[in-house]
């Protein structure tokens, strides 16, 4: 992120520009080698080697020129040396170009850029290349005293041979690459078992992993204790995106904040790659635990430190404890100090319905409201209707009734189900998979307020209630859960509201029954209404006694059970998820057919709400009289009331209209029985793939024979 | 190989050349830029390059020991300021290590070198030559390559900016760097903890040089808590994070605050007893440093926690923020009612005079008796004391309802909250409130003169008299405009007093529970104001809106003394007939007839054409600022002023009324602007 480079002209000025110039000034009184005797040569070989060793170009041992911006640079002997002695000094070359290349490497990987995990290296190869210099030094004693001859250096160089070849084929894999982070340390991991077979490189090279991991482990350590991640060169393994924010939880369907805040980055260290998905959920549990402003620090036994490098089991232990300690810590916060379940249970006590009186208030105040066309609606008036109702029913005692808000929506259920539908993406009609089904759904929700068919509908189609979820509950209950609860809230209440209406169409018959209409078209109307009543109670009792509170219960349960976060999540989706389906909200023939069903009830709902007034018009005054007489003339009125009645309607109630009536209902009643007999028909069909549909085929069927 | 100079005079050299002193061979190369053998000296090029690579060290020392000695001997002590004088010291210290490292070199120096020869010497271990040093000089060699990286970076900074540069460079890998850093960063920050904890304990700003992250401006005491204190970011270290620096701030500010404007001492135990508790849980390591984040944290925690309930318990005991609160509200926000109508009542006459013959002097008086006459009498003399007449500056043709308002006076150290800006909006609302009072008083008034004079109308509306008749058109043309009004009135005045005020005020109250700070305090207070202002449509956004409310102001005072002329008139009359009528029974008992006719039409024709026309006037005029005035409501985004205009036009009658006028323009105004 920030750029601090060394600022030491020192080093490359004397790394490149003065060696060449120096060489150019002091080549010509460099006398041949081969003019002096052997143990001469001899002599200043050793000499020259020993330079050449620490990376200094000797008299008669030089780089190959040209060839230093290659990171092999690559040397070669004077060749008029003995050639016996110059075969040995050729030996030793590679070390010192071994050498060369492992000191560039270090010198150059000290910089801020390549990251921690590169610095750590560079400092472990400097302490061997410290060794190396004393090693040196120590050659360079026994060659004062003149204990030192080629054949003694060869000898003592041995084992360093090892260890530079050893290191400069790790270094110059890294130089290829150019690696840094965790790839560095697959590198050196993987070169270390490369090497099984040499005890000591391989002993070397996993000390070196260590060395280099050690930094890469303590931002590991911060992760998994505290839910922090200090990266400032982003080699760890979990990415943190800062650009997301936990407020969008409340907005963004997809939940991208719990799924992508954090992820994973393509190169995971190869002895953590086991445990990633389980550093990646602890320390997100941590961070929302520390997000909802608990601190919390987990402390790890201390016994760990001396375990032996490479094996991951001491880590593996530890990331277990902070897995466990971290999910069960998060669950503990949400579903007790933020009261999940009390919040899911106000949840439902909106979306699913299960206190009715709320619902039945506001219905009955913002009938009016609800009628308009869905575009006239005032928002802010049904809200205060909506607070209304809440606060004079039993809701009140919710103590988060004020997070409920409602809403309305751009267009019918059906229709925006239906255009998920034709635009048909997904096998919504065989699988039922809520995911992709969902996902279109949103995806039209937008593009469908545009469309000209819906400007007419009403309110009572596209209100729909909504939930603000504060911080961490929102993790459960998202912008997706809360759709879902949306959809089934409407169904619900789409429900609701034609059985109301068939209710009053009840009440209206209600008023005739002093009249005779043994043999008119009233009675038919009569035999009607119950079956749609009966219709209309049988669907809403399968909805909510049969899918949503055995749902419920078992939800509840496994989630008193359920062990981490994402299990609790899990639960709640998968509860939805199965509300939706057996709800037939996902099987769009069906769904299509009951809305026919609907469409028929409401169109005999306001028929007979508009014929049935009228013959019974005169009611209100003849009551009135009625009212007024005394007890013991009561029953003789009634029998002279309805003698009346009946007169009165013979008057009002005139043949045509009779006949009107008649044949309208006469319709309707087969539209009715023929989309019934479809729709059991339909769940029938669809009851192999879900069994719970045979119950209401049943139940529905049952009323079908009964005509 | 033939050389001019011995190995040993080279290491000689070599060693006086890492701590920047020149040798016989190896001297300093500006050229170059480093220490380099001469060039005239005859050397193998292998002793000329390894030299250079050596004194490198001695090159980096150069640059920082010149830094240490430019900013410690010859530059100002402004100039780098406790944190640099932390700094160089540090560096010198480090140095001194390397001092001892090159005088333990400097022993080796004189062993000779033992060369090409099979005699041991005793001592032939110790001797020096350019590799040994070689591997002495590789470790210096890494930490004077830091110490001059950050020489480099730290030039140009001062205080904070020095231990956040420090700070940066503490991202590395390097175990070796990292201990050398923070060990560094330890010695360069005890200056700015220091200042922390004087800060946070004691309140006192010890910073001569301008380093602290906290910057004290001189200034007067009532601006002491908004003005006073800024924090400097650009002094503010990386490490510390930006919450943390303003609670500190905060905190310091607080005990000021307190020892200043309240005068008080209470903070000193308060942040004694701070420390005494981190010090109990800190199990002894209490001290503040570098790499203590924890231990500054649960500090300034502390110290903030208690110094700051201090505060707000003396604001609310001592200067009883609380009351004054209350007070403010219900004598310049008119909570307070039967005050309230007492003072209109009494003052009312006096305020329809000119302004300039106004007397502030009576008008206190006035406003005494009414604080004796009502309920106010019962609160604290204190509060009473601070309730003011103000007069404001008058223009000409001024009444004195223009110029007429009442102060509060909000006396130290409270004037930090209800500062003058604070106390103007104040006075804005009270002005904009005292208007509405006078309005729906006046119409008030109109309906008291109305109601002993329906008779009138009933009395003329039994005759078919031609005349009368007429009369009773403009009275009741009167009732249902003045019906109307205050219909409107009344829905304005309830919204301001209870979704307003009172909402507002409930809010208010509930964030005084929780304000931990005097921060927070102004915070919920100046919510509280804005939102006022905000929703009694006194905002920026509203000023349309509110020009048409004072225009409809002005219209009903119109009525008002239209009604009247009216009704005196028609009282007239009456006492008139009623005259008349006795005149009459007596005239009947004594058997005339004579002058019936005459003395019951004296309300003349065509002063009921006049009034008539002038009400119609005022009637059109009426309707249509309020609908304009309606038509306006949605345009504001606030969701309470919505509430509004459902309460205005609750049954719909201004929407039908205004769809059955069919204006084009404004309807698709009002449609449009429903979300």
């Amino acid at each position: 992120q920030q750029e601090i480079v060394l600022p030491t002209p020192y080093v490359s000025l004397s790394r490149k520009a003065t060696l060449d110039r120096e060489l150019a000034s002091n080549g010509e009184n460099v006398r041949s080698l081969g003019a002096y005797s052997p143990a001469v040569q001899e002599l200043l070989a050793i000499d020259d080697l020993l330079y050449m060793m620490v990376g200094i170009e000797g008299n008669y041992i030089r780089l190959r020129r040209g060839r230093l911006k290659e990171n092999s640079p690559s040397l070669f002997v004077d060749p008029t040396m003995d050639s016996s002695i110059q075969e040995l000094a050729k030996r030793l070359l590679p070390l010192c170009e071994n050498y060369l290349i492992v000191s560039q490497f270090a010198e150059s990987r000290s910089h801020f850029r390549h990251g921690l995990v590169n610095h750590a290296f560079a400092a472990a190869l400097r302490a061997i290349l410290q060794d190396y210099h004393a090693m040196i030094a120590q050659l360079e004693h026994q060659f004062r005293l003149t204990r030192l001859s080629l054949q003694g250096l060869w000898f003592f160089c041995q084992p360093m041979m090892g260890v530079m070849s050893a290191l400069s084929a790790v270094v110059q894999k890294a130089n290829v690459k150019n690696i840094s982070g965790a790839a560095m340390l697959n590198l050196l991991q993987s070169q270390a078992t490369a090497m099984a077979g040499d005890s000591s490189a391989r002993a070397l090279l996993q000390k070196l992993t260590q060395a280099a991991s050690a930094p890469y482990f303590g931002i590991l350590e911060r992760w998994i204790s505290e839910g922090v991640i200090d990266d400032p060169y982003g080699e760890f393994l979990i990415d943190e995106n800062k650009a997301l924010q936990k407020e969008s939880l409340s907005q963004d369907y997809h939940a991208t904040y719990w799924h992508q805040r954090y992820s994973l980055r393509q190169d995971v260290p190869g002895f953590l790659s086991g445990l990633a998905e389980n550093i990646l959920t602890a320390g997100k549990y941590l961070n929302a635990v520390r997000e909802c402003g608990h601190s919390i620090k987990i402390q790890f036994p201390d016994d760990t430190q001396s375990a032996d490098a490479g094996s991951s089991r001491p880590y593996m232990e530890r990331i277990n404890i902070a897995y466990s300690h971290a999910s069960s810590e998060l669950l503990n916060v949400i579903l007790n100090k933020f009261d999940l379940m009390g919040r899911l249970r106000s949840v439902k006590h909106y979306f699913f319905m299960d206190q009715g009186d709320f619902l039945v208030h506001f219905m009955d105040i913002a009938k009016d409201e609800l009628m308009k066309r869905s575009s006239t609606i005032v928002m802010e008036k049904l809200q205060s209707l909506l607070e209304l109702a809440l606060r004079t029913s039993v809701s009140a005692s919710d103590p988060y009734h004020d997070d409920l808000t409602c809403n309305v929506e751009k267009s019918a259920l059906l229709t925006q189900l239906q255009s998920t539908v034709t635009t048909g993406i997904g096998s919504i009609e065989t699988g039922g998979n809520p995911e992709s089904f969902l996902a279109n759904l949103s995806l039209n929700g937008s593009g469908l307020g545009t469309q000209s068919g819906t400007s007419n509908i009403t309110g009572i189609e596209t209100f729909t209630l909504d939930y603000k979820v504060p911080w961490p509950l929102s993790l459960v209950i998202s912008r997706k859960a809360l759709t879902k609860y949306q959809l089934i809230f409407r169904h619900l209440f789409h429900f609701k509201h034609v059985e109301r209406q068939l209710c009053m169409t009840w009440q209206a018959h209600q008023a005739t029954r002093r009249l005779s209409f043994v043999g008119t078209a009233i009675s038919r109307s009569y035999v009607l209404c119950q079956k749609m009543l009966h219709f209309m109670q049988s669907m809403e009792h399968y909805l909510t006694f049969e899918v949503l509170e055995p749902n419920w219960h078992s939800m509840e349960t496994s989630m008193q059970n359920s062990k981490s976060i994402d299990e609790v999540i899990q639960q709640h989706d998968k509860f939805l998820d199965k509300c939706l389906k057996e709800c037939m909200l996902l099987w769009p023939q069906i769904l299509k057919k009951l809305e026919a069903l609907k469409a028929t009830c409401q169109q005999y709902a306001t028929t007979t709400q508009w014929l049935i007034p009228s013959l019974n018009s005169p009611d209100n005054q003849s009551s009135s009289d009625y009212r007024g007489q005394s007890n013991d003339y009561a029953v003789r009125a009634t029998v002279r009331t309805r003698l009346r009645f009946k007169q009165l309607s013979l008057r009002n109630w005139k043949a045509d209209d009779e006949r009107n009536f008649k044949s309208t209902l006469g319709r309707i009643d087969d539209e009715f029985k023929a989309e019934l007999k479809e729709l059991i028909f339909l769940l029938i069909s669809h009851s192999q793939t879900e069994p719970c549909f045979a119950h209401l085929a049943q139940a529905l069927q049952g009323e079908d024979t009964l005509v | 190989v033939e050389s001019e100079v011995t190995e040993a005079a080279l290491v000689r050299d070599v060693v006086y050349a890492c701590q920047g002193i020149d040798g016989r061979y190896v001297k300093f190369d500006s050229d170059q830029d480093g220490y380099v053998i001469d060039a005239n000296v005859k050397v193998p090029r292998t002793t000329r390059v390894l030299v250079r690579r050596l004194c490198e060290v001695g090159w980096l020392f150069r640059r920082v020991r010149n830094h240490i000695s430019e900013s410690l001997e010859d530059g100002p002590l402004e100039a780098i300021g406790t944190v640099g004088q932390a700094f160089c010291a540090a560096l010198q210290e480090e140095l001194g290590d390397y001092y001892r490292l090159m005088a333990v070199l400097e022993t080796q120096v004189y062993h000779p070198i033992p060369f090409m020869s099979g005699s041991v010497t005793n001592n032939g271990g110790n001797y020096l030559s350019l590799r040994r040093l070689a591997v002495w000089l590789a470790e210096p060699l890494t930490r004077m390559r830091l110490m001059a990286v950050l020489v480099d970076d730290c030039k140009t900074l001062r205080g904070g900016a020095v231990a956040g540069a420090i700070h940066m460079h503490l991202q590395h890998g390097d175990p070796l760097v990292r201990s050398f850093l923070k060990r560094l960063l330890r010695r360069v920050c005890a200056p700015i903890y220091e200042m922390i904890r004087r800060w946070v304990l004691e309140g006192e700003v010890d910073d001569l040089y301008g380093e602290f992250f906290v910057g004290a401006q001189p200034v007067k005491a009532e601006a002491l808590w908004r003005q006073g204190y800024q924090l400097q970011t650009s002094m503010l270290p990386s490490f510390i994070p930006e919450p943390l620096a303003k609670r500190i701030l905060r905190t310091g500010k607080s005990i000021n605050f307190l020892r200043v404007c309240c005068e008080d001492q209470g903070w000193a135990k308060a942040a004694a007893a701070a420390v005494a508790t981190v010090r109990a849980s800190a199990n002894g390591r209490g001290g503040l440093g570098y790499g203590e984040t924890e231990a500054l944290e649960s500090l300034v925690a502390e110290a903030a926690g208690r110094i700051d309930r201090h505060l707000i318990q003396i604001v609310y005991n001592r200067y009883k923020f609380r009351d004054q609160c209350l007070a403010i509200k219900r004598y310049l926000l008119l909570g307070q009612g039967d005050f309230i109508q007492y003072l209109m009542d009494l003052v009312g006459s006096e305020l329809s005079l000119p302004a300039n013959t106004l007397s502030a002097f009576k008008l206190s008086g006035t406003l005494e008796s009414a604080i004796r006459a009502s309920n106010a009498q019962y609160d604290d003399s204190d509060i009473l004391d601070r309730l003011r007449v103000k007069m404001m500056p008058h223009s000409d043709g001024d009444r004195g309802w223009d110029v007429f308002s009442l102060q509060y006076d909000a006396r130290e150290p409270l004037t930090t909250v209800f500062t003058e800006d604070v106390m103007a909006i104040y006075l804005r609302i009270f002005n904009f409130l005292w208007r509405l009072k006078r309005v729906e008083h006046a119409l008030s008034a109109t309906w008291q003169t109305m109601k002993p004079n329906c008779s009138v109308g009933r009395a003329s509306a039994i005759k078919g008299d031609g005349v009368k008749s007429e009369l009773t058109v403009v009275l009741r043309r009167c009732q249902t405009l003045r019906n109307e009004m205050n219909h409107f009135v009344t829905n304005l005045q309830y919204y301001i007093m209870f979704e307003v005020l009172e909402f507002s005020w409930a809010n208010f109250l509930a964030e005084m529970e929780v304000a931990h700070d005097l921060d927070e305090l102004i915070a919920a207070h100046e919510k509280y104001l804005s939102s006022i202002v905000e929703k009694a449509l006194l905002g920026e956004r509203s000023q349309l809106l509110c020009k048409t409310l004072f225009s409809l102001f002005d219209l009903i005072l119109r009525f008002r003394g239209l009604a009247d002329r009216l009704f005196e008139n028609a009282r007239e009359t009456e006492a008139r007939n009623q005259n008349a009528a006795r005149q009459r029974s007596k005239d009947l008992h004594s058997g005339s007839f004579s002058g019936r006719k005459s003395s019951m039409s004296s309300l003349s024709g065509d002063f009921l054409t006049s009034i008539s026309e002038e009400m119609d006037a005022v009637a059109v005029e009426y309707s249509s600022l309020l609908e304009g005035f309606i038509a306006q409501l949605p345009a504001q985004q606030h969701v309470d002023l919505k509430f509004l205009s459902f309460r205005l036009d609750f049954s719909e009658f201004y929407t039908r009324q205004h769809m059955s006028m069919s204006t084009t323009p404004l309807k698709f105004k009002r449609t449009s602007l429903r979300i």
